[in-house]
């Protein structure tokens, strides 16, 4: 990793393109401005890792295994369990899916 | 009533007030804006996120403190704006708040939950968010320790 030390009001360069600027530099974060071609797309890594997750969890589960996991979690610490009754009003469905 | 067809669940009736609004969706799924709460007795204590929006998008999600008893959630000002919750009540203790976590089977092996991105709902004004926890420590890939299965290998 290539590592430099810039002050606030300073910048640097990604190839001729991009121009990454250092616009404040508080105690905990440091905020910056970039420019770069519009076609570019810039993410915080964070919410791309929870995009990689949000999409491994929504495709994997089927219903024996939630069968499965909720009799595991069931037979665990029975106050933690209780204590979730009021999540919300109940929604009716049917019953028979598992 | 409105109905909906659910990926766990065949058809479902919900009440209008039901749904909990998005207002960005959750990354990878910017256009779900809402999603029904779903549990059942039989899979207590996992509940269900299902999107109004497509009956195959359902995430199985856990209550973060029974995934990790000790879970803290630090909501931003922007996060507790989204989720329409008043100042004086940012804190996770507010009766208003649920935060889940997401759950992930692994094969041949015990199933994850993501507590670095919790689900966080306010249950009196039907909002969601998904609050990424920076700086928390918290693992996107928390493997859940299951209790009775330890005792059966004892």
């Amino acid at each position: 990793m290539l590592v430099m030390r810039r002050r606030a009001g300073e910048s640097l360069l990604l190839g001729s393109e991009i121009e990454i600027e250092i616009l404040e530099v508080g105690p905990t974060r440091v905020k910056l401005g970039i420019i770069a071609p519009p076609q570019l797309a810039i993410s915080r890594k964070e919410v791309l890792l929870t995009r990689a997750a949000n999409l491994t969890a929504s495709q994997n589960q089927n219903p024996e295994m939630l069968a499965w996991l909720s009799r595991k979690l069931a037979s665990q610490d029975t106050n933690t369990v209780n204590s979730l009754t009021p999540l919300t009003k109940p929604t009716e469905f049917p019953d028979n899916s598992f | 009533m409105p109905t909906l067809q659910t990926r766990y669940f065949d058809q479902l009736h919900y009440g209008d007030g039901d749904p909990f609004r998005f207002a960005a969706g959750i990354p990878g799924f910017e256009d779900h804006t809402a999603f029904l709460l779903i549990q059942q007795p039989k899979t207590k204590p996992l509940v269900f996120l299902q999107s109004l929006h497509d009956p195959a998008v359902c995430f199985v999600a856990l209550p973060a403190r029974v995934a990790d008893p000790e879970y803290r959630l630090e909501l931003s000002v922007e996060e507790a704006a989204a989720l329409d919750l008043p100042e004086a009540e940012m804190t996770q203790d507010s009766p208003d708040l649920l935060s889940l976590v997401l759950l992930t089977f692994v094969e041949n092996a015990d199933p994850v939950v993501n507590l670095m991105s919790p689900i966080v709902l306010n249950l009196r004004a039907r909002r969601g968010i998904q609050a990424i926890q920076l700086g928390s420590n918290y693992s996107l890939r928390h493997t859940l320790t299951l209790e009775s299965q330890a005792a059966t290998c004892s």
